[in-house]
């Protein structure tokens, strides 16, 4: 599922590598200040440390031209590298304070604001994607982030530092060598952008490859069960053997293509080298240039040439941390869920207006719906699967928001009664149910904050929940552990019953569970939703027959349509699509083996 | 190429941060699988090192040049020359390390294929339970992720470092060779930068321990956030699970700065003095000459070489941090490949019968036991159901008949023959097993049929699917049987996917049946046609179902009551019943939990 993602998201990554930079740059928004000195820091670090050439170069080049060796001499020299070493080791330590501080600090505020953004967007956007993509970016996409603050961008500023130096040494000695030095990079530079640019282009067909190979890798480990069981393991590991070689052959390809433009980049800088020895020695024969001119271009050569291919390395950062923002910027740039509270409910019936709404335009869910679900009255929603029931849910609860038509609660428009106005009126019970770290009374209380001891015993009780929890030896203050995986399934689901009970919302939404639990615990689930929707208007997402039979209004979904509606024995006698499910419904649960 | 394995972690945070990983694992697993990739490695560290030399030639021809300078012997065609010779060498040298590693990238991505090939085959050979408890994240980790990491060692790592390791050490001879005197002056740095970063990584080390725990905290924190999202939302207790997410991540940033603070000096200067080593070479060069040890000529040779003596070294060093992530990741491919294999004896049996028996069976997973000494018998031609409430072990039974697992102690015999006797391919002929969850192949549905029965015709074929009552939603279908199914049959409904299942279970025509809840329908709206498919499939077969829904079994010929681990009952739906049990208890909620509505209905509508 995570591959199939990535491969979406790989559409935004045909950004060159200075506009990820400038990317990055933007997230550090609060720090950029510390961000921007440690940068100058470490730029400063290496000017520095170009001083110390310009020493070396006014030492050697005075030598060459028979200045004796004085002791001052050596006394001044001394005393100039001892002010670069020191200013280095200044620098250098006010660049990584900087650097590595504020890489964190970036990150802890980029979590925090991304946390605070993903509560804003609408629930929705959170189911329709895998969870794991989304722990990813707080967790090790921010990693990513902060070596890239802290080391990735220092060094490119390293890198600058002592090229930029020389350059102007240079510059001040000879204007054709130091045009010479620079002529090099100058050709290699629109290469680097060039094929790093088309580079980001192949990796899109590379990854969408690897991810389809990917796929049928996983999908053969996955399947052995099954292959096993169907005594098919020669055919099975033929499709796996061909997806590997598919994979090692786009690999391959992959980087013969990546490395050649790689050499090619730096088989250029380093033949600068040449070029200024050619240049060097056309205008000394040529009598342009005096012999220190000369010796300086030289010396210098190779520390300029040195750090600016080490930025081939810091490329590769720069590209996984691309990767890491573009995942940040999906949730980042969502649209927030607005919550305007600026409307009353009157009463608690439910209504819809000519509602559509659809995930995707091309594939309409629900079309032109309309209902009026009475104060204190039950409906039961039915259809075939893929009907559209559980987005009806979706939208009262605003997990996402209609695209046309209103939803109303007590005649006040869902989208403008405020988040905390919504959750007061609406319960919703999942087929999934999730409990939170942290003891039974906690999770329960979590219905009505300050509901005192009583309260939270009486919700237990007429949730079935009672008598489990006082057996287990800690009784209320059983630690549920993650999710509550140190209760069963049943068990789970009755302290969620018992919350839902105490929170007393007037209104019920409901997706009946079809998956099969042990009979103990279905009894007792029943009997606690029983009491929960007890006198509150519920719409129920409906598979029990028990269930249908009993609501005041049944609305048969077919294809995002309302196709019926009516009472059981009204539809029944219909012959339409309702009774049709009905004698499916009805066969189904009479059904014996053997 | 690490980039696409990025961004795939489980939601839930590793737990295996505890194991230490075992430096020599990559190289144990490239002497092992390394085999057609080891000669392609060792041609390109030879290029690589060649390549090394070469980039060192411009580096000689600019200090001959500079010599000849100050001597004042630079005759007319001397630069041209060295201009010329430089050229050679840089084309030379970058073509040849584009070579080299273009050639190790070869053979990393061989190797990694190699050790793909190696962990499908033994995963095919382990018991099939062995992937039961593992989440799908798993298995992508281990067969895409682990085994690509693997890349930045070979395609790199070995190349360069080798390279990086050789330079190195010709560099600091070549210096040694020209003055020794200088060489020590030129390269005293390096040592003491290098001291200095062991010293600082021990000291932000000790806080390692505290910082694995925040970072896991924070893990479970930004899950469990995420995950109860919907429950805060409509509890509307937003600002409190906030507020225990945003302590996670206060804490995690704290750590962070305070293991950063205590590395920041230390590191700083290891940053600084490892580069620096040009200003110690000129004041010491310059005494030298004052002391007549040196002449000018050699201190411009300790400039030009010396100043950059740290950057093969840093080479080093990044990557020998790399290699904890590496090895962690070939630490686990390892000990997957070193997790034994199911025996399976291969043999043909001819057995009397299919009576399957468990005697005296138990089993246990690592961390518990679950099945405490279970004994009875399912009759050839029967229908043998086990109920029980949760946690009784029901599938684990279920699952040990296939051998997802072997027995831990007593055994289980078919026809009077231990299983384990049976050769895994006669056990699997014999036994249909039909999954809790359905599992389809990416293909067409006729592929995913003929899984059952690879030679089968198309009359077969559509025969089984119309047992299974899946003929005619596939027809329905644009391409019908040729319709291709995306990753997990995603494109289908649960009921039909489910209904393919059993067409497939139809066409292998096994004379066992076993269904694992098969009856807790996905999808309650195909629900009475999977029950035909599974009145067609279990027509005139053996079968052992695990079912809660009591009315679905209580036909069976015997129904095997389990509780906690043990066998509580046996017999039949009456008999079970008239003896007031366990399962007399279990009938008593079903039909209750049936009869139960959610809402009395009040009154008759008022037409």
């Amino acid at each position: 599922m995570s591959i199939a993602a990535s491969r979406d998201e790989a559409t935004h990554e045909d950004r060159s590598d200075i506009e990820s930079l400038r990317r990055a740059w933007h997230l550090a928004e609060p720090l950029k200040g510390r961000v921007a000195r440690g940068v100058a820091y470490r730029f400063a670090q290496s000017m520095m440390l170009g001083l110390s050439f310009g020493v070396v170069i006014w030492v050697v080049i005075g030598l060459a031209e028979g200045e004796a060796l004085t002791g001052i001499w050596i006394a001044q020299a001394f005393g100039l590298m001892a002010l670069s070493l020191a200013g280095q080791l200044m620098f250098g330590y006010l660049s990584v304070r900087n650097s590595w501080l504020s890489s964190y600090e970036v990150a802890g505020h980029l979590r925090l604001r991304i946390l605070e953004k993903l509560r804003h967007l609408p629930l929705g956007f959170h189911q329709a994607r895998h969870r794991g993509d989304t722990v990813t970016v707080l967790t090790s996409d921010m990693q990513m982030l902060e070596s890239f603050f802290s080391d990735g961008l220092p060094r490119i500023a390293q890198a600058l530092g002592l090229p930029a130096a020389i350059f102007i040494v240079l510059l001040t000695r000879d204007w054709a060598v130091a045009l010479a030095t620079a002529a090099s990079i100058a050709v290699a530079l629109p290469v680097f952008v060039g094929t790093s640019r088309r580079l980001s282009k192949l990796g899109l067909s590379r990854q969408d490859k690897q991810a389809e190979a990917g796929a049928r890798m996983i999908e053969f480990v996955q399947g052995l069960p099954v292959i096993r069981a169907f005594n098919r393991m020669a055919q099975g590991q033929d499709d796996f053997r061909r997806a590997i070689d598919d994979f090692r052959d786009i690999s391959i390809q992959m980087v013969l293509q990546l490395t050649l433009p790689m050499a090619l980049f730096g088989m250029i800088v380093m033949l600068g080298a040449p070029l200024v020895i050619w240049v060097t020695g056309l205008r000394t024969e040529a009598q342009l240039m005096e012999q220190g001119a000369a010796i300086t271009g030289l010396i210098l050569l190779f520390s300029m040439y040195g750090p600016l291919l080490a930025l081939l390395g810091v490329m590769e950062t720069v590209r996984m941390a691309d990767a890491s923002l573009v995942r940040m910027d999906r949730i980042l740039s969502s649209p927030d869920q607005p919550e305007p509270a600026d409307l009353k409910p009157q009463g608690h019936a439910v209504r819809f207006d000519a509602v559509n709404f659809s995930y995707d335009p091309a594939k309409p869910v629900l079309r032109d719906v309309s209902f009026e679900v009475p104060e204190r009255s039950m409906t039961a929603i039915v259809g075939p699967s893929g009907s559209g029931k559980s987005t009806v849910l979706s939208l009262i609860s605003r997990f996402w928001d209609a695209n046309e038509g209103r939803i109303t609660i007590g005649g006040a428009d869902v989208t403008r009664i405020g988040e905390a106005g919504l959750s007061d009126l609406v319960t919703v019970v999942f087929q999934q149910v999730y409990l939170f770290a942290g003891s039974i009374r906690e999770n329960i209380a979590m219905g009505k904050p300050g509901a005192s001891e009583a309260e939270i015993e009486e919700a237990a009780r007429a949730a079935q929940a009672h008598d489990f929890i006082t057996r287990l030896p800690n009784g209320y203050d059983t630690e549920v552990g993650e999710g509550g995986a140190a209760l069963s399934g049943g068990e789970r689901q009755r302290v969620a019953i018992a919350r839902a009970i105490l929170k007393d919302a007037p209104v019920v939404l409901m997706d009946e569970a079809t998956a099969a639990i042990d009979p103990t615990n279905e009894r007792a689930i029943q009997t606690a939703l029983a009491r929960l929707v007890e006198g509150r208007t519920l719409i129920v997402v409906a598979h029990k027959l028990s269930t249908i039979q009993a609501a005041d209004q049944i609305l048969v979904l077919d294809d995002g349509h309302i196709v019926e509606r009516g009472r059981h024995e009204e539809l029944l006698s219909g012959k339409g699509l309702y009774a049709r499910l009905w004698s499916h419904r009805a066969r189904a649960a009479g059904w014996k083996l053997g | 190429m690490v980039a696409l394995a990025e961004g795939s972690n489980d939601a839930e945070p590793e737990r295996n941060a505890e194991e230490r990983p075992d430096f020599f694992a990559s190289l144990k697993l490239l002497l092992r699988y390394g085999d057609g990739t080891r000669h392609l490695l060792v041609v390109a560290a030879l290029l690589a090192t060649l390549a090394v030399v070469l980039e060192l030639v411009p580096v000689w021809m600019v200090w001959r040049l500079v010599v000849a300078l100050i001597d004042g012997t630079t005759g007319p065609g001397l630069f041209v020359s060295h201009a010329l010779i430089s050229l050679v060498a840089v084309v030379a040298g970058t073509a040849l390390m584009g070579i080299a590693m273009g050639m190790s990238h070869v053979a990393a991505f061989r190797l990694i294929h190699a050790l793909r090939i190696a962990l499908a085959r033994h995963l095919a050979r382990l018991p099939m339970g062995w992937f039961a408890g593992r989440r799908s994240g798993r298995a992508k980790k281990l067969i895409v992720d682990e085994p690509e990491r693997l890349e930045a060692l070979v395609a790199h790592g070995l190349p360069e470092g080798i390279s990086g390791l050789a330079t190195w050490i010709a560099v600091t001879i070549w210096l040694f060779v020209v003055d020794w005197r200088m060489a020590i002056a030129s390269i005293i740095l390096t040592p003491l930068a290098f001291a200095l970063m062991v010293i600082a990584m021990g000291r932000s080390s000790s806080l390692i321990g505290q910082y694995q725990k925040l970072s896991e905290r924070l893990n479970g924190a930004v899950v469990e956030y995420l995950a109860g999202m919907a429950v805060v939302k409509i509890f509307n207790r937003t600002g409190e699970s906030l507020s225990e997410t945003v302590r996670a991540v206060r804490d995690y940033t704290d750590i962070e700065t305070r293991m950063a603070r205590q590395f920041v000096p230390l590191g700083a200067l290891f940053y600084t003095l490892v580069v620096a080593n040009i200003t110690i070479i000129l004041p010491a060069g310059m005494g030298m000459m004052a002391m007549g040890w040196i002449d000018l000529p050699t201190l411009a040779f300790f400039v030009i070489l010396g100043a950059n003596y740290s950057q093969p070294l840093l080479k080093l060093f990044n990557l020998f941090h790399n290699m904890a992530h590496i090895s962690m990741a070939s630490t686990l491919i390892d000990s997957v490949l070193e997790t034994p294999e199911q025996p399976d004896t291969g043999a043909r049996t001819p057995l009397k019968n299919r009576d399957i028996v468990f005697e005296n069976v138990r089993f246990g997973y690592a961390d518990h036991d679950v099945l405490h000494g279970i004994g009875f018998t399912a009759r050839d031609g029967e229908l043998t159901a086990l109920v029980g409430p949760s946690g009784s072990g029901k599938s684990t039974v279920a699952g040990l008949i296939p051998r997802l697992h072997d027995v831990g102690a007593g055994r289980i015999t078919m026809g009077g023959v231990d299983i384990r006797e049976i050769g895994l391919e006669q056990l699997m002929g014999d036994i249909a097993f039909v999954f809790q969850d359905t599992f389809l192949f990416t293909g067409t549905i006729a592929e995913n049929i003929r899984f059952g029965k690879a030679q089968a015709d198309e009359e077969e074929l559509h025969a089984a699917a119309r047992a299974a009552r899946a003929h005619d939603f596939i027809t329905a279908l644009p391409e019908g049987y040729e319709t291709r199914l995306r990753e997990g049959g995603a494109s289908l409904s649960g009921g039909e996917r489910q209904r393919i299942a059993i067409a497939r279970a139809i066409l292998k025509d096994a004379p066992i049946i076993v269904l694992d809840e098969a009856t807790a329908f996905a999808d309650p709206d195909s629900e009475a046609a999977i029950q035909e498919a599974l009145n067609e499939l279990s027509r005139g077969r053996m079968l052992i179902v695990v079912a809660h829904r009591l009315h679905t079994i209580m036909n069976a010929d015997r129904i095997v009551v389990l509780d906690e681990g043990r066998v509580a009952e046996t017999g039949k739906h009456e008999t079970l019943i008239a003896e007031g049990g366990l399962y007399a208890r279990l009938w008593a909620d079903y039909t209750a939990a049936q009869a139960i509505s959610l809402r009395d209905r009040e009154q008759e509508p008022a037409q």
